[in-house]
């Protein structure tokens, strides 16, 4: 019972992240880092 | 008939994760992990046990990198060089090691805790990658620590007496170690409580992170191990660097202690007040007798005697107890004699097995991650910049976990850990990840190709 609600509660958490980060495009792609001087208020 | 639909869950989990690793073959590296922690083949009764799933998710983690990853401005940190030293050397000491059927058995999993810790970093190219990885590491805990936590909760657990699902506490589930892990995990819990963007922090993230940290510090409570009050104790000294209000973090501290100590089962302080009279405890005395051993046999053998050289030890040491007999203190001996007893400290485990070198390496290894952790905290703590909020806090976050695990290695054999290699793995990541986002803030020879990092979906 207590071993059942622990891996399902886990597992469930585990999938819903997968699931999410299958909609991440920066999953695998991010955006290249801002020059110092081209950030607003640099 | 629960077993079985337990074993189709576990299947169902891992189909369903494996597919998705065909879109995005990251995912194939998270399911490795996570079947690396939770090992769910020991959990089932038939299924599972006859596939080898873990190297089905190691081969696609790599071939997946391999063949569909960006390998552009790939980095590697000197650590990943330093692993590999280390796995040629265990390599090499296995040749010529004093139990080669034992030292053999041990190799076939260290070899691919080392090879993974050293492929790791390359994958984590992102932001969000190095999230994820870290996610799945403590959810994959999580269903050890929070099985652990509730049975405590219901029972006050005892020494090898709590039920982590398996019979066998090896690995992970042996109660030093998860105590360890437990507590070294807790900083990077509550990383996730103010940086993360998979989930983003609302009050269920919150709350669910609250008591999962909670669930982590019964955990040495319910397992009754030493080290992991050790490791609670240096933990509270560790987060006070980052307390933003001290006095309030002590006073909240001692208030917690003073009303935890009353409600703490007697099983468990009973133990722990063998912490001081350790003299008389021969599972202390044994460490004790067969570190010493240790330091004479390499004397001998410098270059370490091959993976469970500790086979060969046969030690002799007497327990000492004081007892009163009225107004006369009488010391009693006993002398005790043992054989091929284990090393019961990583230092110990490097150092007879693989010798000076060996724990020359081991060391640079592990105290490299702190030292590099320090620098990427000092060099990020003061940024303004709120795109850069979550880096300082990580590395300290990592920096903690790792000291936590470098104290409760010092009364445990986990030198080769695999949870501890992802997380210097993730160390690694983080490092040459930062060092490719400075590269690019100082020259940028194109416009942005790709998409911003996007907020949480929640």
């Amino acid at each position: 019972m207590i071993d059942n609600f622990a891996l399902g509660l886990t597992h469930a958490l585990m999938m819903l992240a997968a699931i999410i980060l299958m909609r991440r495009r920066d999953l695998d792609d991010e955006a290249p880092a801002a020059r110092k001087d081209e950030r607003p208020g640099a | 008939m629960s077993g079985q639909v337990r074993d189709l869950a576990f299947i169902g989990f891992l189909v369903a994760l494996l597919g998705m690793g065909l879109r995005k073959p990251f995912l194939f590296v998270l399911a490795y992990i996570y079947i690396d922690i939770v090992s769910p083949q020991r959990l089932t009764y038939l299924l599972l046990n006859s596939v080898p799933i873990s190297l089905i998710a190691a081969g696609l983690a790599v071939g997946g990198w391999a063949l569909f990853d960006d390998k552009r401005d790939v980095r590697v940190a000197p650590r990943q060089f330093l692993l590999l030293i280390l796995l040629v050397y265990c390599g090499i000491s296995t040749l010529h090691a004093d139990f080669p059927i034992a030292a053999l058995d041990k190799w076939a999993w260290v070899w691919k805790c080392l090879a993974f810790a050293m492929f790791l970093p390359l994958t984590l190219r992102t932001r969000l990658r190095i999230e994820s990885l870290l996610l799945f590491m403590i959810l994959s805990a999580a269903s050890i620590i929070i099985v652990g936590g509730i049975k405590t909760l219901a029972s006050g657990g005892g020494y090898g007496e709590l039920n982590l699902m398996v019979t066998d506490n090896s690995g992970i589930y042996e109660g030093s170690t998860i105590s360890t892990v437990a507590i070294a995990i807790i900083p990077l819990i509550l990383w996730f409580t103010r940086h993360g963007t998979i989930f983003r922090p609302d009050w269920k993230v919150k709350l669910f992170g609250y008591a999962l940290a909670f669930s982590c510090l019964l955990i040495p409570i319910g397992t009754s191990t030493r080290t992991g009050l050790l490791c609670i104790g240096l933990l509270a000294v560790l987060l006070l660097r980052d307390a933003k209000r001290r006095v309030l973090y002590i006073t909240g501290l001692a208030a917690a202690a003073a009303l935890a100590v009353p409600l703490l089962p007697s099983s468990y302080t009973e133990r722990m007040s063998t912490i001081q009279g350790y003299q008389a405890d021969a599972s202390a005395s044994t460490r004790i007798a067969v570190w010493e051993w240790t330091l004479g046999y390499v004397k001998q053998h410098p270059f370490g005697g091959g993976f469970d050289a500790y086979r060969g030890n046969h030690i002799r040491y007497d327990t000492v107890e004081v007892k009163q007999h009225g107004d006369q203190a009488v010391v009693d001996k006993t002398l005790q004699v043992d054989a091929a007893r284990a090393y019961h400290s990583a230092y110990f485990e490097m150092l007879g097995e693989q010798g000076w070198p060996g724990l020359a390496l081991w060391l640079a290894i592990n105290l490299g991650g702190v030292v590099r952790m320090e620098i990427v905290r000092r060099r990020y703590h003061k940024s303004t910049d709120p795109g850069e909020a979550w880096i300082a806090p990580l590395a300290s976050g990592l920096q903690m976990a790792h000291l936590v695990y470098l104290l409760g290695g010092t009364f445990i054999g986990i030198a080769f850990q695999p949870f501890v290699y992802e997380l210097i793995g993730a160390q690694i990541g983080l490092d040459t990840y930062l060092t490719r986002r400075r590269k690019e803030t100082a020259w940028r020879p194109m416009p942005p190709r790709t998409s911003a990092p996007q907020p949480a979906l929640s």
